[in-house]
């Protein structure tokens, strides 16, 4: 018998005037030492069922019918008291922003001894114990001292790292970690999936892996269940899934993912329309209104959730793989990957032999550190940037990546004029934009144009979304004000949205129409170049291949230039001609996309191209590598020399004394900043063409 | 921390000595002159002269000025020439009276307020909570004064409960009377407890919602513990400032309890003070209120800081 079985769960939450049938009938069940992974989109009732579990649900939900046994006995016949000595004892929750879940006024010493407190009824000294021990299972380093500091003064990952041990400290039988990793940088990230399976291991727990992250699913989950609209939609262990998908959505989500296209370059696919509104669920089978191969009955009957065997189960009568499918889907005699790779590199080498439109150069932020009794002296500097050069051409979209607190997101402030150099220069087209008079300097900003990660943060609440387009436009004074409203109408066309979105606010949008705003916001003074920072971050799969795919067609139309920032590699991959990374403010590798990512110079690189979780079960299970050890240094201090080798696992005495200086590798203006890099260095009569940097 | 404090400390300073340069100033920018009002309107011009001498006001405003601070740092607040007596004694047997009334009402305030916001906030939506909520409107949308009279009428009139005829205007006869302010209190609690408990309600309901909230129910914390351990502490860092801002009305009194109950507090002294154009009782209660006001925010920050680890004052 599985150490938890959910069999039937139905879960409503009653609004004022609604109710919202999350859950709908959901089977799970997982065995000890087992990792289920839940995935699915934002709304599918991938968090609601592990709060059903728990029995901790919004104000208003309730679990209507159906059965949780853990280990044989009924949860749902619990009492209130019962149901409190199951959390944290039997069930251990971790949840995903670490900074918010944790209590700020109380020591992380006290919040672990408190679990133990209440179930072991230990002695305040006893749990103190205990949690350090906890502590020090979760490899948080130096446990008794950590055990005294309040939450705000632990980094991120570290923070993570006490919420699993007050999750753990009583050894539950079963784990729920509902996006553990989702507020975290990629390298912590893989620190922290990695601390969890050891742990499953080690205590012989079942683990519940609930993600919007197919990649990290791929990696550590052994089955399955995609959720889709309150229903399970498909389930099998993760091999199977990967590789044979049977549910049109299963499908869809994995075709939208930007890796997956990454070499080919074809547009992405993405899934149209919303999913339905769950205070009205559609009869039949909810994903019917979205899939490309519904018929009529998928509208009328609902499939129920069957299979080929056992193992493998989905709720589809036209289930991908099928023969109905294999006649429409075959592609026509598809180019070698190896062709279309040769092929992308040509053409991004066309770009970057195109007219440069901005260029910068040696670019230097910092920011001061004051202290002082009564007069306040600058007694530091955070460098946030630190000699930063790289150029962006006509049409051509760069992509800068890093860990956040790298300085990609401060370089695209500098770019706009956000925020004001230390040192450095920004040309574009020429043009020094420190040095130009204003009024030229104020034409030049228009050519220079800002996209946000958060649209929604980014736009006056209280203005209509007309306000918002016509702002720009008017501050420039550009045209009639009868010639504004006309570009206005012409670039909502153009992103694809309705002329009726202009007299709606911003809360009426959903993430990827506010993106889509967000693009046209832009748009409208009709730049040359987009600083797009972390544009899709915030969205769904299906939701952030419509914005890539948007943004590629703009660029092709436009001719626009994008200086696409983002930590999620294979998003820059996808669709950038040329790859920054980043590392504590300075540039450590810049070359054409498909040369760093597949030939990296840089330990750098080659750490953050094995720590991003890739959605394939078997390229996940073929990695060695531990990934990037330890968190980012401060950068008021930054290390000496090489400001990686901290963290590098091939640093020697030379990395501390002498800063690498950036050196071609190979025929392209493949650069890195490295003493001992991962390949050769370019023969010496390949000089490096500054004007390609 | 310590730092901060000196730091802060020189900041009020600074803030106290340009109260006393700015209301000096203004003082002496009355019409009619305080040598005037102690004589009237019929002093002989040779009655005014002495007058104008014996109390140095001749002199260059600087030289006031300065002797007046000297005086100020010598803890000699002067002597008030209307009532002919020290300020210093004036001002202190009405602040005794106030402060007395005031601070005993804001202690009860905060005893009934802090339970009844978390009564008010665990049972959202509750009748317990629309009750509350309606109580809260209607004391607080009464005018003080109104609340007073209605008070009086019951307790006094009515029920004969308490018979106050008797004035209350030093600290001893307060306390030696409590039934004479226990009237008094119970407007001032009355309407500190309306806006009080609005705010810990407030406070209370933004942190049941929080994430750490359902951290502490999920590692199993019942209900009650996750209240008095988690919530409690947290809903109360927003109360504290509010009680520093009350401060200054400890020594500010309430103007209008002081009228309705005919209290010699402070509030009623300096009022008629500045309508008898006396100077110096105006002068120092003006100065008072700043040196309260400055103290009472640097210990709202300081608690401030105590209570939420995340504060740091640099």
């Amino acid at each position: 018998m599985a150490l938890l079985e959910v069999i039937g769960l139905r879960t409503e939450i009653r609004l004022k005037r609604s109710v919202v049938h999350a859950l709908d009938g959901i089977d799970l069940s997982v065995d000890a030492g087992e990792t289920l992974g839940i995935v699915g989109e934002s709304g599918c009732g991938k968090t609601m069922t592990a709060m059903s579990i728990m029995q901790l649900l919004p104000n208003g939900g309730n679990v209507v019918g159906g059965e949780i046994r853990l280990d044989g006995r009924d949860l749902l016949s619990l009492s209130a008291q019962e149901m409190d000595s199951v959390r944290g004892n039997d069930i251990g929750m971790i949840f995903q922003d670490p900074t918010t879940s944790l209590n700020p006024t109380m020591t992380i010493g006290r919040q672990i001894s408190e679990s133990v407190r209440i179930h072991r009824g230990a002695s305040k000294k006893e749990a103190h114990e205990r949690a350090v021990e906890a502590l020090s299972l979760v490899g948080m380093p130096s446990p008794a001292q950590r055990a005294l500091v309040y939450p705000h003064e632990l980094s991120g990952g570290m923070r993570q790292r006490a919420m699993i041990a007050m999750a753990l400290a009583n050894e539950p039988k079963l784990l729920i970690a509902d996006e553990p990793t989702t507020a975290l940088d990629v390298t912590i990230q893989k620190q922290i999936l990695e601390l969890i399976d050891n742990l499953k291991q080690q205590l012989g727990m079942a683990v519940i892996l609930v993600t919007h992250d197919l990649g990290v699913i791929a990696g550590r989950a052994d089955k399955i269940a995609v959720m889709y609209a309150g229903k399970v939609v498909e389930t099998t262990s993760t091999r199977a899934l990967f590789a044979n998908p049977r549910h049109p959505y299963t499908e869809a989500l994995f075709q939208s993912l930007p890796e997956r296209s990454a070499e080919s370059g074809d547009r992405l696919y993405s899934i149209p329309g919303l999913p339905p509104d769950l205070t009205k669920p559609p009869t039949g089978c909810r994903f019917a209104a979205r899939c490309r191969y519904a018929v009529d009955d998928c509208r009328t009957n609902e499939p129920p959730l069957a299979g080929t065997d056992e193992q493998h189960r989905f709720a589809c009568f036209l289930p991908v793989g099928a023969p109905v499918y294999r006649t429409e889907a075959e592609p026509v005699a598809a180019p070698t990957a190896d062709a279309v790779v040769t092929e992308r590199i040509r053409e991004s080498r066309d770009r970057t032999q195109a007219e440069t439109l901005l260029r910068i150069e040696g670019l230097v932020k910092d920011y001061p550190v004051t202290a002082g009794l009564v007069l306040r002296r600058k007694v530091g500097a955070v460098s946030a940037v630190a000699d930063v050069s790289l150029s962006v051409h006509q049409g051509e979209t760069v992509g800068l990546v890093g860990e956040s607190g790298c300085g990609k997101t401060t370089v695209g402030k500098l770019i706009v004029g956000l925020e004001k150099p230390t040192g450095g220069s920004l040309l574009f087209q020429g043009r020094d934009l420190a040095q130009a008079p204003r009024t030229e300097r104020r034409r030049l900003r228009r050519d220079v144009q800002l996209m946000f990660q958060d649209s929604y943060a980014a736009m006056n609440p209280r203005m209509l979304v007309r306000s918002v387009m016509r702002e720009p436009l008017d501050i420039h004074r550009v045209d009639s004000p009868a010639e504004r409203d006309r570009r206005i109408r012409e670039i909502f066309d153009l992103v694809g949205l309705p002329l009726s979105a202009l007299e709606r606010y911003p809360h009426e949008f959903s993430g990827g129409q506010r993106q889509r705003v967000g693009l046209a916001r832009a748009l409208a003074l009709r730049p040359k170049l987009i600083v797009a920072d972390e544009p899709v971050s915030a969205l769904d799969v299906s939701i952030q291949s419509q914005v890539l795919n948007l943004m590629r067609d703009l660029q092709s139309e436009l001719g626009l230039s994008y200086l696409f920032i983002s930590h999620d590699l294979s998003v820059i991959r996808y669709l950038s001609d040329r790859i920054g990374v980043m590392y504590l403010g300075k540039l450590v590798e810049i070359g054409p996309a498909e040369s760093v990512y597949s030939n990296p110079v840089h330990h750098y690189t080659r750490g953050l191209l094995d720590t991003i979780p890739v959605a394939d079960p078997a390229v996940e299970a073929a990695k060695s590598s531990q990934g990037i050890a330890g968190e980012l240094p401060s950068a008021i201090d930054p290390p000496s020399g090489c400001r990686f080798r901290t963290r590098c696992p091939a640093a020697q005495e030379i990395c501390a004394q002498v800063e690498p200086k950036l050196t071609a590798y190979g025929p392209d203006n493949h650069l890195a900043a490295c003493h001992l890099p991962l390949r050769p260095a370019a023969a010496a009569s390949e000089e490096v063409q500054p004007a390609l940097v | 921390m310590t730092a901060y404090l000196f730091r802060r400390l020189l900041q009020s300073v600074v803030t106290v000595l340009m109260v006393t340069v700015v209301s000096f100033g203004l003082m002496k920018l009355m019409p009619g002159g305080p040598v005037r009002a102690i004589l009237g309107s019929h002093a002989t011009p040779a009655n005014i002269a002495h007058l104008t001498q014996q109390m140095g006001l001749d002199r260059p405003l600087y030289v006031q000025y300065w002797t007046w601070l000297d005086g100020l740092l010598h803890g000699n607040l002067g002597f008030d020439y209307v009532v002919q007596r020290p300020i210093s004694d004036v001002l202190f047997s009405a602040l005794g009276a106030s402060a007395y009334i005031v601070g005993v009402s804001l202690l009860l305030a905060l005893l009934i307020a802090v339970p009844v916001g978390m009564v008010q906030a665990t049972r959202r939506n509750s009748a317990v909570d629309h009750a509350f909520t309606v109580f809260s409107f209607v004391a607080y949308g009464i005018p003080t004064f109104f609340v007073g009279f209605l008070i009086q009428q019951w307790f006094e009139d009515d029920l004969q409960w308490v018979s106050v005829q008797n004035q209350v205007s030093t600290f001893t006869e307060a306390l030696t009377h409590p039934e004479a302010i226990c009237l008094p209190v119970l407007t001032l609690t009355i309407t500190t407890v309306a806006g009080y408990s609005r705010y810990m309600r407030s406070g209370v309901l933004d942190q049941i919602t929080q994430e750490y909230v359902r951290t502490a129910k999920a590692k199993g914390a019942s209900a009650r513990r996750t209240l008095y351990g988690h919530v409690l502490r947290n809903a109360l860092i927003p109360m504290v400032t509010l009680i520093g801002l009350s401060l200054p009305a400890l020594v500010g009194g309430s103007l209008i309890v002081e009228f309705v109950f005919n209290i010699q507090g402070i509030g009623l002294v300096t009022t008629r003070a500045a309508q008898q154009n006396d100077y110096g009782i105006t002068l120092a209660a003006t100065l008072l209120t700043a040196v309260v006001t400055v103290v009472g925010s640097l210990v709202a920050d300081v608690s401030y800081a105590v209570l939420d680890p995340r504060v740091r004052l640099t």
